[in-house]
């Protein structure tokens, strides 16, 4: 999971090419723009086929946050 | 009583042009390619199996980094380091149509710290540009509404297109598009000098955008027997053929061309090569939401741009015709140029660039208006290809199947859209 989220954190912004992504870090830290992390976490989501629920995303402070919230709502996905 | 001479101050002139078209992504490709009488027309690569439309011409397979590759160091690294990272969420309209601006900005020896971003306007012309995307983006809602691409309400609208272009080359002026179906071109030619007539901006880019065409238009389009779809699927590069007598239709075709404007005082003061000036221009409309060309509304725009222009029918030497191969429109077109020019018309040497590259439809006055530049300034004339059994009613010089010298000094192209949308541009060599 994390591995998908770092692709797409490397691919979109332009800040975090080529640096060392790790779960305390920010998107923000790379530079990213309020787009930029939409697109990562909707890449995401569509990518690993699970959906989390708008109004909890906007609590997640850091790749943990996003991570923990992906995890949880992963269990809760029809397989 | 004579029209006044216009202001020399605010003269309108060409300083940059460039051009991403299936027939070259360059003006000496485009160029080589019409003057050789290469057909852009292939089978639609991805256009579904189930849409009647099954030729045009097909940028589907565009490749920005390839065109920055083959462009080597024609665009500033900066330039090319900034498009890419706006390029990269862009749609395809935006992603063809921003190269052909930068190569006009380029082209026109910009940037300059002489021309201020906010004297610099941007007209984009067309509309419904990103239609394939919005129907694939569509077709993903309908399975789940999560997985949309979460920049579709931004990057769908044709005003992004407009904004990510002046993003990238910095233009803070007066900033808009204008939609005028398959005259959008002209129209945002008209603005661009309207704008620099009326002292709003000191220099104007005019983009031409690409269109994504979607299944369900391009099949309408079919129904409505707009389009050529019957004799030449198997044959695509015979199948756009104005005045031709077995014509059917038009072809679709991706492409975008763009030029940049500026009063021909600006353009002296700072050095600029001028490519041409913009004589004069206008728009006449049917008043009818009928697709049914009007040779009145034509003769009208015709008449109303050489007049804008200051330049009587007498001293026109060619004409870039709008002719898209539909059997009615290319019809009316001649009538229309018959009663502008009276017998003096059969002297006049007509062209189709769409008998080439297919009718571009939002960008068809622009990649046209560089057509003709690029034929004023090299003195030959592209073909009309495809020209084979003679119509008799059309008895005009269009320039068969061979390119020829000939000297340019005044041109009208024409442009004419559905909804009986009439438009034309008058084009003449630098003083």
């Amino acid at each position: 999971m994390f591995a998908v989220v770092k692709a797409n954190i490397q691919e979109i912004i332009e800040g975090a090419k080529g640096a060392e992504i790790k779960e305390s870090d920010s998107m923000r830290d790379f530079g990213a723009d309020s787009l930029e992390i939409v697109e990562v976490v909707s890449r995401s989501m569509k990518q690993l086929k699970i959906k989390v629920p708008r109004t909890e995303l906007s609590g997640a402070r850091n790749l943990k946050d996003l991570l923990d919230l992906l995890e949880k709502f992963a269990a809760a996905a029809p397989r | 009583m004579a029209a006044p001479p216009r202001d020399p101050e605010r003269r309108v002139v060409v300083t940059g042009m460039g051009v991403v078209t299936p027939l070259g992504e360059r003006l000496d490709d485009y160029f080589e390619a019409l003057v050789a009488g290469r057909s852009a027309i292939t089978r639609w690569r991805s256009v579904e199996e189930r849409c009647g439309s099954r030729i045009g011409g097909d940028m589907s397979g565009f490749d920005l980094e390839a065109h920055f590759r083959k462009a080597g160091d024609a665009y500033p690294a900066s330039l090319v380091q900034s498009a890419r990272k706006l390029m990269r969420p862009t749609p395809p309209t935006g992603r063809i149509t921003a190269p052909a601006s930068m190569q006009a900005f380029v082209d026109a020896g910009l940037p300059d710290p002489r021309l201020r971003p906010e004297r610099f306007g941007h007209v984009l012309a067309g509309h419904n540009l990103n239609s394939n995307y919005v129907y694939e983006g569509h077709k993903v809602f309908l399975e789940e509404p999560e997985f949309i691409d979460p920049l579709y309400g931004v990057v769908s609208e044709d005003t992004d297109v407009l904004s990510v272009i002046s993003e990238l080359l910095r233009l803070k002026g007066p900033s808009f598009t204008v939609g005028g179906a398959c005259a959008s071109g002209n129209l945002g030619i008209m603005m661009g000098l309207d704008l620099l007539r009326s002292g709003r901006v000191d220099a104007v880019l005019v983009t031409g955008a690409s269109n994504d065409l979607d299944p369900p238009s391009l099949h309408s389009w079919v129904i409505i027997e707009a389009l050529s779809f019957r004799s030449f699927n198997d044959e695509p590069a015979r199948a756009s053929r104005p005045f031709d007598a077995l014509r059917e239709g038009f072809v679709p075709s991706q492409g975008a061309a763009a030029v940049v404007l500026e009063t021909l005082a600006g353009a002296r003061a700072r050095g600029a090569r001028i490519r041409a000036e913009i004589l004069g221009a206008s728009a006449a409309s049917d008043a009818t939401r009928l697709t049914k060309p009007d040779r009145g509304g034509q003769v009208r725009a015709m008449r109303g741009a050489l007049e804008d222009a200051r330049v009587a029918p007498g001293d026109v030497d060619y004409v870039n015709a709008h002719a898209t191969s539909t059997p009615l429109g290319d019809a009316v077109e001649v009538a229309a140029l018959k009663e502008v020019f009276g017998e003096r018309v059969y002297r006049i040497p007509v062209n189709a660039t769409k008998s080439m590259l297919g009718h571009c439809l939002s960008a068809a006055g622009l990649v046209e208006l560089v057509a003709t530049v690029l034929q004023m300034e090299r003195s030959v004339l592209h073909p009309t290809i495809n020209q084979e059994r003679k119509d008799p009613e059309l008895d005009l010089d269009f320039v068969p199947n061979e390119a020829r010298p000939a000297e340019i000094r005044v041109a009208i192209s024409n442009g004419f859209g559905f909804g009986g949308l009439n438009s034309c541009v008058v084009v003449g060599r630098p003083a």
